[in-house]
């Protein structure tokens, strides 16, 4: 499946690139190559980009560029409890 | 003192990575900006003393990688080759440096002198990462200094290593960091080649073989050049099938998956994470600055605030400086006795020369708050959230600060694109800024509207004319980039950096070398066209007109009338008088050419002078109108102005649409196409722009008019 087809929470890792020219070397030289594991942290409030989680980089990427990133998934949102979740049902503090 | 050795420098690393906060820490106040040769990419050029030697650095852009894809980076590479500085300093960003080492790998592939600042150290300590520097080092190949240029540690040794590299007690191994066997042997076998072709001796032969099975387009093109093309292609081809048949992918994602399985294992040997990573405090501010519901609430206020600290706060200091101009234009004056002199002194250069420096607040206010915002880490968030509207149009969500800026003033604005990499991108916002209503464009809105249309309507009317900037502005963008500036937009893949609280130096740094750029660059030009523009609405002069003032005030001191009444009928010839001298010039025979062009709006050769002289800066408009109907001084609050403009036949509710419309589209002031001049860095698409925006002002001023013949 396509990066593009994950929702907020799965996790998943990189299988392939179909992505060209810039784009293609932009997802490289950010450390999107073969076998890199992240997670789909959230969308933009309007729907578009995404942000993703890897290895401690936050990165960012339109759905149409997400689209060239081939991907397997190794978890979905329902694994863990999301982080949002998990600060409103454990509210404690300010 | 003896003769201080030079050493010269490069400084490279990864956006974010702390690499301009190092060289300021490094380099103090030795410091100088200027542009690399051909591109409007910022050059930073500094130096220390150390010891018995000057150590010069130079800033280059950050880059994560050496690809030929985007300006930064090409120019980086070209650098270290054209210029061959004596080292090259690799920061790196500590906490991060997995991605980091990506660009590491690149440049052992260059094979230059290098030397990796570890940068960060403390958060990289207080963090509880454990980094085996020694074993990374040998790894590498290279020295480790771990720095951290906010604490400012480690900086005397990096300096002293620098001094050890340069004078060889420090030995670079020039480690060959293989690739995969079928990658290996295609590097050697066009290494090889090339080795035939003596001219391309002065490359390192081994990273063209890497850069031409990375397809990387700028080599090829340096090697085609040769007769040994026809083999390398040959090779290239065979590299391509052989790493498509073993690994069904092709060399250049061979090699880039190479460089990372190397990180991979360097970081396995040398990094330890302390258990358990604690959420983040950059976790916490994003999860209410990028949630779904506050991220757009919290972005326009944000803005808002910046907006707000600019103008409200530069206001008073640009009035301070206008007052402190006009002080200075009234001494200049009761001391020269010279007609022409005072004039030339006092309407040309001192109005000139206040006129570049009254934009000088806003531009350092709304850059200190723009370097806050990028240093701190939210411009990439911003970006982030407006995008999808910002794509839209064909523009890039980092297009959105820029844009909002130019309601405030074009300069600053389009100065402050320099943020968007892809050129075609840039290029698009520059253009459409002016179409953003600036603040000097008001007082015509606040002069006609207040004439011609109640209270109620008045605003309603500017409201329209605001909104009918972002759109035209808008579907300009959409239009230029189907059209004209078709090429690939930046891709929008783009790193969300941890929040970090900016250094108030870097930051002041920042908004003071924008000012200087803006004064040193932009000054010439605009002082320049403000003088040209002054003799035009001064010269030639009509003798025949001063002699018919005397005539006339000698009239009017013959008559019986007291004191006061006098000086009122002389005050009034002269206005008379300088209507029918501004007719006469350049400027009024200027507007009278133009008059056919523009009848169509509803404008006469009067408007056509205002719209002429209005080049100099939107509010002359205003004040031009004033000397042309007879009234001497006039601002927008001017009643007589108004009053006169409701009498006259030639002016009613739907020329002073009209002439709105065309205030609000037409080419801005002299001073933002310098500054555009000077950020595209060729007249020709200024040319261009300057058609556009006169053709865009006549086809909507048109359509206006017209309607409101019509309607009102």
């Amino acid at each position: 499946m396509l990066l593009s087809d994950l929702n907020v929470g799965d996790k998943a890792e990189v299988t392939g690139l179909t992505a060209e020219g810039s784009i293609r070397r932009r997802v490289l030289d950010m450390g999107l190559v073969k076998g890199t594991r992240f997670k789909v942290l959230r969308v933009a409030p309007l729907g578009d980009p995404i942000e993703i989680v890897f290895k401690g980089i936050l990165l960012t990427l339109r759905k149409k560029e997400a689209a060239g990133i081939e991907v397997e998934k190794t978890g979905e949102a329902g694994d863990r409890v999301p982080m949002g979740e998990q600060k409103r049902r454990h509210r404690h503090g300010s | 003192m003896s003769r201080l050795k030079e050493i010269k420098v490069a400084l490279a690393g990864n956006p974010n990575c702390g690499k301009s906060s190092l060289f300021n820490a490094l380099t103090g106040s030795h410091q100088r900006v200027g542009n690399f040769s051909g591109v409007t990419i910022e050059k930073h050029e500094g130096y220390v003393d150390y010891r018995n030697y000057r150590i010069l650095f130079v800033d280059l852009p950050g880059t994560y990688s050496l690809t030929a894809y985007s300006p930064e980076e090409l120019l980086t590479r070209n650098y270290l080759i054209d210029e061959a500085p004596d080292m090259v300093v690799n920061v790196v960003e500590g906490p991060n440096l997995e991605r980091n080492l990506l660009l590491t790998t690149q440049l052992m592939e260059m094979e230059v002198n290098l030397l990796v600042a570890l940068n960060m150290y403390d958060e990289v300590q207080s963090q509880g990462i454990d980094i085996d520097v020694k074993q990374l080092q040998r790894l590498l190949g290279c020295h480790i200094v771990p720095t951290s240029a906010k604490k400012k540690q480690g900086l005397d040794s990096l300096l002293d290593h620098v001094v050890r590299v340069y004078e060889g007690d420090i030995e670079v191994k020039k480690n060959k960091r293989a690739f995969r066997p079928e990658v290996e042997n295609a590097v050697d076998t066009i290494t090889e080649l090339l080795a035939h072709e003596p001219e391309l001796g002065r490359h390192n032969l081994r990273w063209l073989g890497i850069k031409l099975l990375e397809n990387d387009k700028e080599i090829y093109n340096i090697v085609r050049q040769y007769p040994v093309w026809v083999k390398v292609e040959l090779a290239l081809q065979q590299a391509m099938q052989e790493t498509e048949r073993v690994y069904t992918t092709d060399p250049e994602l061979s090699i880039t998956e190479d460089r990372y399985a190397f990180i991979r294992g360097a970081m396995q040997e040398c990094v330890k994470h302390a258990p358990g990573r604690k959420r983040s405090l950059t976790d916490y501010i994003d999860s209410v600055v990028l949630n779904r519901v506050l991220g757009i609430p919290v972005f326009l206020f944000i803005v808002w605030v910046i907006f707000h600290m600019t103008f409200t706060l530069g206001t008073p200091l640009m009035d301070g400086l206008d007052t402190l101009f006009s002080m200075l234009s009234e001494t200049v004056a009761s001391h020269l006795a010279n007609e022409t002199l005072r004039s030339a002194l006092v309407d040309g250069v001192i109005a000139g020369v206040g006129g570049v420096l009254i934009f000088l607040p806003n531009i350092l206010l709304l850059f200190l708050g723009l370097s806050f915002l990028e240093a701190s880490g939210y411009m990439a968030r911003a970006a982030f959230v407006v995008d999808k509207v910002m794509h839209r149009f064909g523009l890039h969500g980092k297009s959105f600060i820029p844009m909002i800026t130019g309601f405030g003033c074009s300069i600053p604005a389009i100065m402050a694109t320099r943020t968007l990499k892809s050129p075609s991108d840039r290029l698009a916002t520059i253009m459409i800024i002016p179409f953003m209503s600036c603040g000097a464009k008001l007082p015509v809105y606040v002069l006609l509207a207040g004439a011609f249309f109640t209270p109620a309507a008045a605003a309603n009317v500017m409201f329209a004319i605001y909104m009918l900037g972002i759109v035209v502005g808008l579907l300009s963008a959409l239009a230029m980039k189907k059209t004209i500036l078709k090429s690939e937009s930046e891709p929008f893949v783009m790193e969300l950096p941890p929040y970090r609280w900016p250094s108030l130096r870097s930051v002041l740094l920042q908004a003071m070398r924008k000012a200087m750029m803006y004064l040193k660059k932009a000054g010439t030009i605009i002082l320049l066209a403000v003088l040209l523009i002054w003799t035009f609405s001064n010269y030639p002069k009509n003798p025949e007109l001063d002699a018919e003032l005397d005539r006339r005030i000698a009239a009017i001191e013959q008559t019986s009338a007291d004191e006061e009444e006098k000086e009122q009928a002389i005050i009034e010839a002269e206005n008379i008088i300088s209507a029918e001298q501004l007719e006469y010039s350049v400027a009024g025979r200027a507007g009278k050419m133009l008059e056919p062009f523009i009848r169509p709006l509803g404008f006469d050769w009067r408007i056509g002078i205002a719209l002429v002289t209005g080049l100099a800066a939107k509010e002359v408009v205003v004040s031009t109108m004033g000397t042309i109907y007879s009234l001497g001084e006039a601002d927008e609050t001017s009643v007589e102005l108004k009053t006169i403009l409701k009498r006259d036949p030639g002016f009613n509710q739907a020329t002073a649409l009209s002439l709105m419309v065309f205030v609000l589209l037409y080419i801005p002031c002299v001073a933002a196409i310098g500054v555009m001049r000077k950020e595209i860095g060729e007249w020709k698409a200024v040319a261009f722009y300057g058609a556009y925006a006169v053709t865009v002002a006549w086809i909507f001023s048109f359509i206006t008019y017209r309607l409101a013949q019509l309607l009102l």
